[in-house]
């Protein structure tokens, strides 16, 4: 049964790799300056943002600027994986456990 | 042939990764293997996403040279620094990653307490016979 269960599991597990390397034939070759990523809209942000916030940092630029809602969004991801956290470990004491 | 292998091997490296990571969420019974599965699993993610903002031809780390002085911005060319795009994304993608494994590890304590393993054949195993005797097998969390 559990060996079964194993069995299939990696043929979808093949399946699914063979599929995803069979779709890497038209991904853009490794590295390639003139990809669509590199192409599209990054050179914008390369000419622009130093100009525009003044930090030669790009990615800071992005992360702080351009993108600042996403990344107050990030800091409440943190904060509710936090709490979350506090509150599955914490430990519930009784009174009598309190006075020993 | 050398070529295209030399163009794709990156994918294809990604591509086993993620198979790893997959078929350590699916196959495996452990509960903290099938977490790190899925630890791996997004780390492949990642590393796809990082290197599509990789140029070839002497580009490097997305800061700018020169950026203080007045005419140092016409100077500016995009061949000479890295896509910073993937990378921004990455990093928040890798804040949600440490904070999904965090919860997940934290439930995984608690799931230790209550069952004693982390099994996930025996964690079934004791809730169905839990069900089919009627007696809710509540077990000392203190201990």
């Amino acid at each position: 049964m559990r060996n079964w269960f194993k069995l299939i599991s990696m043929a979808a597990v093949i399946i699914t790799g063979a599929l995803l390397i069979y779709g890497t034939h038209d991904m853009p070759a490794w590295g390639d300056p003139d990809s669509p990523a590199n192409s599209h809209v990054s050179p914008r942000y390369i000419t622009e943002a130093t100009k525009k916030t003044a930090t030669p940092n790009i990615v800071s630029a992005v992360l702080a600027d351009y993108r600042s809602y996403d990344t107050l969004g990030e800091s409440a991801v943190i904060f509710t994986a936090s709490i979350s956290c506090f509150f599955l470990l914490r430990r519930i004491r009784n009174k009598e456990d309190h006075n020993d | 042939m050398t070529e295209y292998i030399l163009a794709k091997y990156n994918y294809w490296i990604y591509v086993v990764l993620m198979m790893i990571g997959l078929y350590a969420m699916m196959g495996k019974r452990n509960l903290v293997k099938k977490l790190i599965g899925m630890n791996i699993f997004q780390t492949s993610i990642i590393l796809l996403f990082v290197s599509t903002g990789v140029k070839k031809g002497g580009a490097t780390v997305p800061i700018l040279m020169h950026a203080g002085h007045e005419h140092g911005a016409q100077l500016i060319q995009v061949s000479d620094y890295l896509n910073p795009l993937p990378h921004v994304l990455m990093l928040t993608a890798i804040v949600v990653s440490i904070a999904t494994t965090g919860v997940a590890l934290a439930t995984l304590i608690l799931i230790y307490k209550r069952y004693h393993t982390l099994e996930e054949d025996e964690i079934l195993a004791i809730r169905r016979e839990s069900r089919a005797y009627k007696t809710p097998r509540i077990l000392n969390p203190t201990d």
